[in-house]
């Protein structure tokens, strides 16, 4: 009867209620169960490993190791114990715990993460910084894989944390996702904006005196490093001098390189300018700052510099690299880098295996072979010997930092060869305080580093 | 062995999961079967009763039968001279009785104005032009 | 006695079949410090069985299908309860669980001629306001627990039958109408809302927020089953409407709530795991733990967290037997709260009691389940018949003995008016 069907509708209804929430709950629960056994206290991680074989990152915690084996990529795998969060290992909990929903916590599964580091290139970089600090990172610009990414100081992490709050800053981070003063690296971002304004043509017909000294018109003095001045120079032989008053006159000069473009064209780079929001690059869960400066007016002190250099610009490594990339590529596309090559779940199964990606356009095609053979021939010129046996298209920069304290030394580059398509980003800190020099930090490195 | 007790944990787990569920649908499969047990025992309740027009015969399947013209009536009887609500039946010990719950046109047994009344078989019910015998259930198939 | 041997036989055989697996089950794999406490357990659950079997015969019912679910829930409860944390005979539990069946049987006797209980409505009226008077005077400073001795009692779970009762109501009822101005009124539904505003009152008062939304979605119930019938001033598309209007509304509140608010509601359990997110992060990575198949009896690591029998016993049952064990029960609960649709009560008054049971079960189990798993905010309500404790067990198991009454009804004129009438015949 109808009296009756309709608390019975009322019945089913709240039974298929019941149940719609209950399917939700279930999916909720099978797809985010990986998470929550992150947050367990007992896990069964799983190991990391380099692209040859050798251990990263020892999850079972039951391996014998030489003191200091894992003092290299320290700051970079990071561990499970939270006091580095922002590691490969602490953002890929979920993926090298030994836990599937079906077979629950498996203490000896064969969940583990490939990554595409080379460790004994990374051991051979770390070992050649002997007492200095800085960083080093270098990839392959074709596909992606970072082969060396190691950062001084570190730590190992098997030693633990005792006295973490003697440890020197900068132990527990690697500096290379991190923003540092370019230096002159940044007129390789400059050079290449101008010629996207410019074009190769009218940029190459520019000719400006530099007598070590440039009073801008704001009344401002902007200083080469050079005591005696490098004379009238085009773009080639300043870019090469790493000229300050130079450069400071390009910009200036607001008809030929009006500064809107100049800002458009950094922000195309990934620059967050004046007051734009930072963004982060995401490499496999590893959060890398993005680029900053301030540009207000072609004629100010500040955005002069900014454009040289020093101010308010601050870039990553990493970001520095993958600029490299986009012009090694000779595409004006930047190669996104990667650190996991293939992952395995507890059963051994292989997920997730990375595959190379590009950036949007940043610049064009033009412009990017322009600048490598502009940074191509930087190398030939001046660092055939010092990176002796390979073709490298390189810049170099000395940032000034602490208030002009200390000096930072850094190498952007990348080899021309089709064997050996490495990108890399040199930072010695504090480099008036011994003798190594980056030259030496790349040779060493690109003689570790083993592609085969 | 772990792998032993491992697959032991899993099959002796599928196996009271499987139990459960087969109880489960047993006792489903049996309230089917009470219902026609229930059905039985409202068929003595209600003495296999149904309210009969010309054309249709109307089942009186719960305690309380509405009749009236709106549509959520039991027993909707589509004219207007039925008030929406006209009249309600319910059964106790099985004996139905049909109260007026103040309709226009008032409720007519057997041709008498009443406002409630024991139903006997085959009483005529007049609600207003609408005209229903009482009788019992015509077809055997019912037990 | 029971109309066909043959079934309740094969019912019988059934229901001690799944328990004797679990039991089976927990011999093999589970934690148990010595086989002597599996086999208390195992005499103490297939002997409630039997009792229960035999006791069941004593009620002359038409129908037996929810006692059977009954008691396979209440002894799976039994065992759930006994294994957490080690495999020993949860006695507290085990008299709870006698205790609800007795209710059960007593639900079931006070419930079954539905004439004779709406006579005596304004009693169950009278039996609420005394549990109010009750808990307004004798529990603690804004509270819900009466303690005596070491047994606390939470007297508002006692309120959510009387409740149900208060709700349920019959065709002949809403057709008493009187005229006040030009309105026809029943009196029973403003006493109904009036009931209900005083209940929600009290709730807010005794800061017992979980049992809101039970007692909200029970009078939700008795509301529909009222307006809808046999007034029908609204038809279906005018109440999808209303309440598609309400749940659009509902979702603009929530995204322009105030900011304590959101908080509340959207708490990051994850971020503030030792804090408020201890019991709900818990609950899940247990659950996830657990995985399909469950750690095995006694395994489980939840019972070390606060209320692990009651407010988060999903997951903890979860974690020991399999996520896929836990839901097959709750879908056990389901098919009991179903069978009022298999077999359709004879009266509207039964049925819209049947609802109101549903209404509690369904809101009972949603809150719980979906609170622990943090898909809705947290409260500490109980599911019934499964969670310890006993003012809950005793309810729903009251609640049960009233959907069996449904099932199994008696249309008796109640003894009063009869003699009623018959004086004013004699007169």
């Amino acid at each position: 009867m109808k009296s009756i069907k309709r608390s019975q509708y009322i019945i089913s209804l709240f039974i298929i209620f019941f149940i719609a929430g209950m399917t939700a709950l279930v999916i909720k629960i099978r797809t985010e169960a990986d998470f929550y056994m992150m947050n367990s206290d007992g896990q069964a991680l799983g190991m990391v490993y380099d692209r040859n074989g050798g251990v990263l990152f020892d999850g079972k915690g039951t391996g014998i190791y030489e003191d200091n084996f894992f003092v290299d990529v320290g700051n970079l795998i990071g561990d499970n114990k939270g006091q580095m969060t922002n590691t490969l290992v602490a953002q890929n909990l979920d993926k090298l715990n030994n836990y599937s929903f079906s077979s629950g916590t498996v203490d000896d599964g064969k969940a583990a993460i490939y990554t595409t580091l080379d460790h004994n290139a990374n051991r051979a970089v770390y070992n050649a910084y002997g007492w200095q600090k800085g960083c080093a990172v270098a990839y392959n610009y074709k596909t992606g894989e970072i082969l060396v990414c190691t950062s001084l100081p570190s730590i190992d992490v098997t030693k633990g944390y005792d006295g973490i709050e003697y440890f020197e800053s900068g132990t527990l981070i690697s500096k290379n996702m991190y923003r540092t003063v370019p230096g002159s690296t940044q007129k390789v971002s400059t050079v290449v904006s101008a010629l996207e304004i410019m074009g190769a043509d009218r940029l190459f017909s520019k000719v400006y005196n530099c007598s070590a000294h440039y009073t801008n018109l704001n009344g401002d003095v902007i200083d080469c490093h050079n005591q005696g001045g490098h004379g009238d120079q085009n773009i080639q032989q300043a870019l090469e001098n790493s000229c300050n008053p130079f450069f400071a006159q390009l910009i200036e000069n607001n008809e030929d390189l009006p500064l809107d473009d100049i800002k458009k064209q950094y922000r195309k780079m990934g620059y967050a300018v004046n007051d734009d929001e930072y963004g982060y690059i995401d490499i496999d869960g590893i959060q890398c700052e993005t680029a900053s400066t301030t540009l207000m007016d072609s004629h100010e002190f500040r955005t002069q510099w900014g454009c040289i250099g020093q101010g308010d610009t601050m870039v990553s490594p990493i970001q520095l690299m993958m600029w490299q990339s986009a012009i090694a590529n000779g595409t004006g596309k930047m190669t996104m880098p990667h650190i996991i090559d293939h992952v395995t779940d507890v059963n051994g199964d292989i997920t997730d295996i990375a595959e190379t990606s590009f950036s949007k356009q940043i610049f064009s095609a033009d412009t990017a072979s322009t600048v490598r053979q502009m940074l191509l021939t930087n190398g030939a010129n001046h660092y055939v010997y010092s990176i002796s046996g390979y073709t490298v298209g390189v810049k170099s920069g000395t940032a000034q930092v602490d208030e002009g304290a200390k000096e930072n030394s850094l190498l952007v580059g990348f080899v021309d060869d089709p064997n050996k398509p490495v990108a890399f980003c040199i930072l010695i800190e504090d480099k008036n305080a011994g003798f190594l020099t980056t030259e030496q930090v790349v040779k060493i490195m690109l003689d570790s580093i083993n592609l085969q | 062995m772990d792998f032993f007790t491992d697959t032991s944990n899993i099959f002796l787990c599928a196996v009271s999961a499987a139990a459960l569920d087969l109880c489960v649908l047993v006792l489903i499969l049996i309230a089917y079967n009470e219902k026609k047990h229930a059905q039985q025992y409202w068929n003595r309740i209600s003495c296999c009763m149904e309210l009969s027009a010309p054309d249709v015969s109307y089942p009186l399947n719960c305690d309380e039968i509405l009749i009236g013209r709106h549509a959520s009536a039991d027993i909707r009887l589509p004219d207007l001279s039925v008030s929406r609500y006209h009249a309600i039946l319910t059964v106790s010990d099985g004996i139905w009785t049909i109260t007026d719950i103040g309709s226009k046109s008032g409720v007519f047994v057997n041709g008498t104005l009443v406002t409630e009344r024991i139903l006997r078989e085959n009483d005529v019910i007049n609600l207003g032009n609408k005209r229903l015998i009482f009788r019992r259930r015509r077809n055997n198939n019912v037990h | 006695m029971y109309i066909n041997t043959f079934l309740y036989i094969i019912s019988c055989i059934f229901v001690l079949l799944s328990h004797s697996a679990m039991l089976l089950n927990i011999y093999f794999n589970g934690n148990a410090e010595s086989t002597a406490k599996v086999i208390i357990l195992s005499v103490a659950v297939l002997g409630l069985d039997f009792v229960y079997f035999i006791i069941m015969l004593m009620f002359k019912q038409r129908s037996y299908a929810i006692d059977f679910l009954l008691i396979l829930i209440l002894n799976m409860s039994v065992i759930f309860q006994s294994c957490f944390g080690g495999v020993h005979l949860s006695v507290k539990h085990y008299i709870t669980c006698i205790a609800s069946l007795a209710a059960c049987k007593a639900g079931y006797i006070i419930c079954k001629n539905h004439k004779w209980l709406q006579v005596q409505k304004k009693y169950i009226y009278l039996a609420i306001g005394i549990l109010i008077v009750v808990i307004l005077t004798l529990t603690g400073s804004r509270s819900m627990w009466i303690n005596i001795g070491s047994i606390s009692i939470q007297p508002s779970e006692f309120i959510k039958p009387l409740f149900v009762l208060a709700c349920a109501t019959s065709v002949a009822e809403q057709q008493k109408k009187r005229k006040v101005l030009c309105f026809y009124v029943v009196y029973e539904n403003f006493a109904l809302y009036g009931l209900t505003a005083v209940i929600c009152l009290l709730q807010w008062w005794c800061r017992d927020l979980g049992s809101l939304p039970t007692f909200v979605g029970i009078f939700v119930c008795g509301f529909f089953l009222r307006i809808c019938y046999p007034k029908a001033k609204f038809s279906k598309k005018t109440l999808i409407t209303a309440g598609v209007i309400l749940l659009i509304v509902a979702l603009i509140a929530l995204r322009f709530a105030p900011d304590y608010v959101q908080e509340r509601l959207h708490t990051d359990i994850w971020s503030d795991k030792t804090g408020n997110g201890y019991q709900q992060s818990h609950a899940l990575i247990a659950i996830a733990d657990g995985g399909w198949f469950g750690k095995g009896a006694g395994y489980g690591d939840l019972h070390n967290v606060f209320a692990y029998e009651n407010d988060i016993v999903f997951a903890t049952i979860s974690e020991e037997w399999g996520l896929l064990f836990a839901l097959m029960v709750m879908l056990a609960i389901l098919i009991m709260l179903a069978v009022p649709l298999i077999n359709p009560p004879r009266s509207y008054y039964h049925s819209t009691m049947s609802a109101g049971v549903c209404a509690y079960f369904i809101m009972q189990m949603s809150l719980n389940i979906f609170g622990s798993c943090n898909m809705i905010p947290f409260t500490g309500v109980t599911i019934p018949l499964i969670s310890a404790g006993g003012s809950s067990m005793v309810t729903s198991g009251f609640m049960v003995g009233m959907l069996i009454a449904a099932q199994s009804p008696e249309f008796k004129r109640p003894a009063i008016r009869q003699q009623r009438n018959a004086r004013r015949q004699t007169a």
